[in-house]
């Protein structure tokens, strides 16, 4: 029975349609995380050797002024690349993977971008989360949505009802077949895009897997539901891939305006002036407000003479640091507002298969927003271990020698992968329950 | 042709239209959408602009409340640039979202446009906005073929086509009826988000760009309506050459997927693929290389620097630097300022280059894709396309130049040389004389000439169609 039903769909156009589909654009999707591996890396180099040269470069001037040294003296800290992030590259093109800064206030340093151009971040990237989440669901829709009335359109259900015992069953082995066929692409990309991307399998691989298996079988029972309505052809095309708008373009756009919408952050821009602001009024004031504030946060430094008439680097750096206190506040405000903006997303996500993948496979892959939050933290506590391993030898007026430059290389920030599988997969055990219920109602009535 | 008998035909499918559960559901999903991507698009526009605007003259008056002090710290005190929305990014988003809102301007550093809305949100918004324009770009295109694969196909399936042509209805009738009915029914969705967008364009009427605003809107207006002929032209053929509806439907779907989601989104990474660009670092390592081999200000002896001074001690006849009837600081820093904002737009414009390469591939594809041209020109007219950015990001950077430079002149002209006497400071009411941030947009000339390409294939697009649709007068089978 089922090599009869396996070698018709072999026959089938939309056999070798959605096989070249699938397989190609599953390609260019690994062949663009290739890609994007490939950038990560030169990037790093780039940013590694910059780090080492512009020390030797401004060591050179100044050497003798330890404070204007580090004025000028970028360190780096890099988010360590993991290979697993090329599969679903997220937002990881809108924020970048490193932060070069400066042991001036932070807050103006922070949120610098790097280069990418718009066309490209507004159109997504084409990678194996985007084919998996867009183009499985499609192909299954076009394998799936004449499953019966192909049969009564053609005639052929009446002999096949008379023929066969179980009606449903016999359904139900079409669209297995179906599956079968799907899964075996998705498993063939799965490893082309391990070997390819050298991604480890380790449990953030094998639950992307997982997903997209689970995801797939969400839309494999959605378009069986459909199916057993009985409906003719037309009716299961244009239901089926009105649904996929609704579920992949038109929901999750509706959830995003009213995000975005709902959870405006201003606070990003008056964050950036009261930084600003809160640095260079100190210019104009008299040295002891910087200096009172400055040695509140880090009392170590009482000893040290702030003449009222006189530049000196710890007054200096004293009111960078105020800058920064300025807008602390604002800034983690901020911060709330994103964070909320995901847990809002991620609520209603639960409810919406499509959203929900996506937002799992770039929590999964370390790239959504919550890994980029994390990364800014690091980047916060990375800053403020390099001022205060400079303080003393720049207010001790220390030269360039007293410091040891080999341990100022570019650092990496490991993040954090965990994810509970719970919240992962029982959204599309419970759709899919649902769906099926549902489907199994229809085909008794069959 | 009788215009009657086309008036005729038309009408029939507006009623085949109305009858239908399509027409029904369609209608009352796109009122929702409608409403809700107008609320949401206006309360975007209107706050955002408002929280801006607010910043930007907050930023203007700390700058104008400044004490006394040398220009140079004011150099660096700078300044803020924020981009204020065009009214029309009501109707479409386009890049509004991905690009940056605010930029720090302060002598010696191109800083980065920061905090895009893109950087502060999730995963979600890759899978794109819901906006007017967005409506008439992907999910009417779709109600149109919805409405329409049937028209022929169907007609020919039940007889009915036969009969029509019996009675003496000519080819030609049927198949420009067909068409005026089914553009006409999709014209019903454009007219409605028309005019709820004259509204907003007509409410802010205090734009001095008001004029500059409906000639856009009707650009967009003579866009979409071209453009729904073009694809009400696509269905009818379809419908025509299948041989059941079907048929028609099934092949009216791959159009649509693979033109509005599929190509649009291979060809941009295509292109992408093609011209890599470099990352922020390895274009900074690039700039102060360029700037070294020119000449290096700290290195006291660099021959550039060297050069320089001699030839101004020269010129005024001077033994040292001391000497000279100017602020020498000042006049090594405007160099400097001029020496080194050259190099960096240089680099920064050769990366537009590679950017515009990378879209090209896609821009092109609109003449074989007459959705990239729609979405390329609502784009630009609604002011939200990458052009309008760049404009603005060009606008912010000539501003921070001159305020740089106004204030090396400053100091040159008014702050003593080291050793002699004078004061250290100036008055601060040469900050109020620099006058403020203000951006204007694009102008609608410039927004034609980048839009050529699109334009044309519109148009060609266009020409095809009817060219396809007397081809088709002849050719229509019957049975």
């Amino acid at each position: 029975m089922y090599r009869l039903l396996f070698k018709s769909f072999f026959r089938t156009r939309i056999f070798m349609v959605s096989l070249a589909l699938l397989l190609t654009v599953g390609v260019i999707g690994i062949l663009i995380g290739k890609q994007y591996l490939v950038k990560q890396e030169k990037t790093i180099a780039a940013a590694q050797v910059f780090q080492e040269e512009s020390i030797k470069k401004n060591i050179q001037y100044h050497s003798e002024d330890l404070g204007l040294l580090l004025y000028y003296l970028r360190f780096t800290l890099i988010k360590k690349p993991e290979n697993i992030s090329a599969i679903s590259i997220g937002q990881s093109d809108v924020n970048p993977l490193l932060q070069a800064v400066t042991i001036r206030a932070l807050e103006g340093q922070k949120y610098d971008t790097d280069f990418e151009n718009p066309s490209l971040l507004i159109s997504g990237n084409l990678d194996l989360g985007f084919v998996i989440i867009y183009l499985f669901p499609l192909i299954l829709i076009a394998m799936t949505f004449n499953l019966y009335s192909e049969e009564k359109e053609l005639g052929t259900w009446r002999i096949l009802a008379a023929q066969t015992s179980g009606k449903a069953q016999f359904l139900f082995k079409k669209l297995l077949v179906r599956i079968v066929f799907v899964f075996a692409v998705l498993i063939f990309l799965m490893i082309l895009a391990s070997t390819i991307l050298q991604i480890p399998m380790n449990a953030n691989f094998w639950a992307i897997f997982l997903l997209s298996v689970l995801y797939i079988l969400f839309w494999s029972a959605l378009c069986f539901w459909m199916v057993t309505f009985l409906k003719n052809s037309s009716f299961n095309a244009l239901a089926l891939i009105s649904i996929w708008v609704v579920l992949t373009i038109l929901f999750p756009a509706l959830v995003n305006n009213y995000v975005i919408n709902t959870y405006q952050v201003p606070e990003a821009l008056d964050a950036m002036v009261e930084q600003r602001d809160g640095y260079h009024e100190k210019w104009d004031m008299k040295k002891d407000i910087t200096m009172n504030g400055f040695i509140g946060s880090y009392p170590q430094f009482i000893k040290y003479e702030v003449p009222e008439d006189e530049f000196s680097w710890i007054w200096y750096y004293g009111m960078q640091h105020m800058g920064d206190m300025a807008a602390k506040e604002t800034s983690q405000e901020m911060t709330d507002k994103i964070m909320l903006r995901n847990k809002v997303s991620e609520q209603i996500a639960l409810l919406v298969p499509t959203m929900h993948a996506q937002l799992s496979f770039n929590k999964l892959a370390g790239t959504d927003m919550v890994s980029h939050l994390s990364f800014l933290e690091a980047l916060t506590n990375f800053h403020k271990n390099l001022r205060e391993g400079f303080y003393t030898k720049i207010f001790d007026h220390k030269s360039a020698d007293g410091v040891d430059w080999q341990n100022y290389k570019a650092k990496f920030y490991e993040l954090d992968y965990g994810f509970s599988w719970l919240k992962l997969l029982l959204p599309y055990l419970l759709t899919s329950i649902i769906i099926g219920v549902l489907t199994s109602i229809n085909l008794r009535r069959l | 042709m009788r215009k009657n008998v086309i008036v005729l035909l038309a009408r029939q499918l507006w009623q085949d239209a109305f009858r239908s559960k399509v027409m029904l559901v369609a209608s009352t999903l796109m009122l929702f959408l409608l409403l809700f991507s107008a609320y949401t698009g206006w309360e975007n526009y209107h706050d955002q602009n408002f929280t801006r605007d607010e910043i930007q003259e907050e930023v203007q008056e700390s700058w104008e409340n400044n004490p006394d002090k040398h220009p140079h710290r004011m150099a660096h005190y700078g300044s803020f640039a924020l981009r204020l929305k065009h009214v029309l990014s009501v109707f479409d988003l386009g890049m509004e979202n991905f690009v940056g809102n605010a930029v720090f301007l302060e002598a010696h550093k191109q800083n980065t446009v920061n905090f895009s809305e893109a950087s502060m949100s999730t995963g979600l918004l890759r899978f794109g906005e819901v906006s007017m324009a967005m409506l008439l770009k992907v999910i009417v295109p779709l109600l149109i073929f919805y409405l329409g694969f049937a028209t022929i196909a169907r007609e020919r399936e039940n007889g009915t086509l036969k009969l029509l042509i019996g009675q003496g209805i000519t080819r030609k009738e049927i198949v420009f009826g067909k068409w005026l009915g089914l553009w006409s029914l999709s014209l019903l969705f454009l007219g409605a988000i028309f005019l709820v967008l004259l509204l907003f364009v007509l409410v802010e009427s205090h734009d001095t760009m008001h004029s500059d605003s409906i000639f856009r809107y009707l650009v967009l207006l003579c866009a979409y309506l071209m453009f729904f002929g073009i694809l009400s032209a696509i269905t009818i053929l379809i419908s025509a050459f299948s041989a059941s509806a079907k048929g028609a439907l099934v092949k009216l779907l791959g159009i649509w997927l693979l033109f509005v989601v599929i190509v649009p989104k291979s060809l941009q990474a295509v292109g992408f693929y093609l011209y890599p660009t470099p990352s922020k670092i390895e274009m900074e390592t690039a700039v102060e290389h360029d700037l070294a081999q020119i000449g290096d200000s700290h290195d006291p002896n660099d021959p550039h620097f060297k050069a320089l001074k001699d030839s101004v001690l020269r010129v005024h006849n001077v033994e040292k630097v001391e000497d000279l009837p100017f602020n020498y600081g000042g006049f090594v820093m405007s160099k400097g300022e001029a020496m080194s904002t050259k190099v960096y737009l240089k680099h920064q414009e050769n990366l537009y280059k590679v950017y515009n390469k990378q879209n090209n591939v896609e821009r092109m594809s609109a003449f074989i894709n007459p959705y990239t041209a729609i979405k390329n020109l609502s784009m630009a007219f609604s002011g939200t396309d990458f052009q309008s950015f760049l404009h603005f990001k060009d606008k912010a950077e000539t501003y921070r130049f001159t305020l740089a430079q106004e204030m090396n002149q400053l100091q040159m002209d008014l702050i003593p040389n080291k050793g002699k006497a004078g004061p250290n400071t100036i008055s601060s009411n040469y900050w109020k004389e620099f006058p403020p941030f203000e951006y204007h947009f694009l102008s609608i000339a410039d927004v034609f000439k980048n839009e050529v390409i699109s334009l044309l294939a519109l148009m060609l697009w266009g020409v095809l169609s009817v060219f396809a649709l007397l081809r088709l007068s002849t050719n229509l089978k019957a049975i």
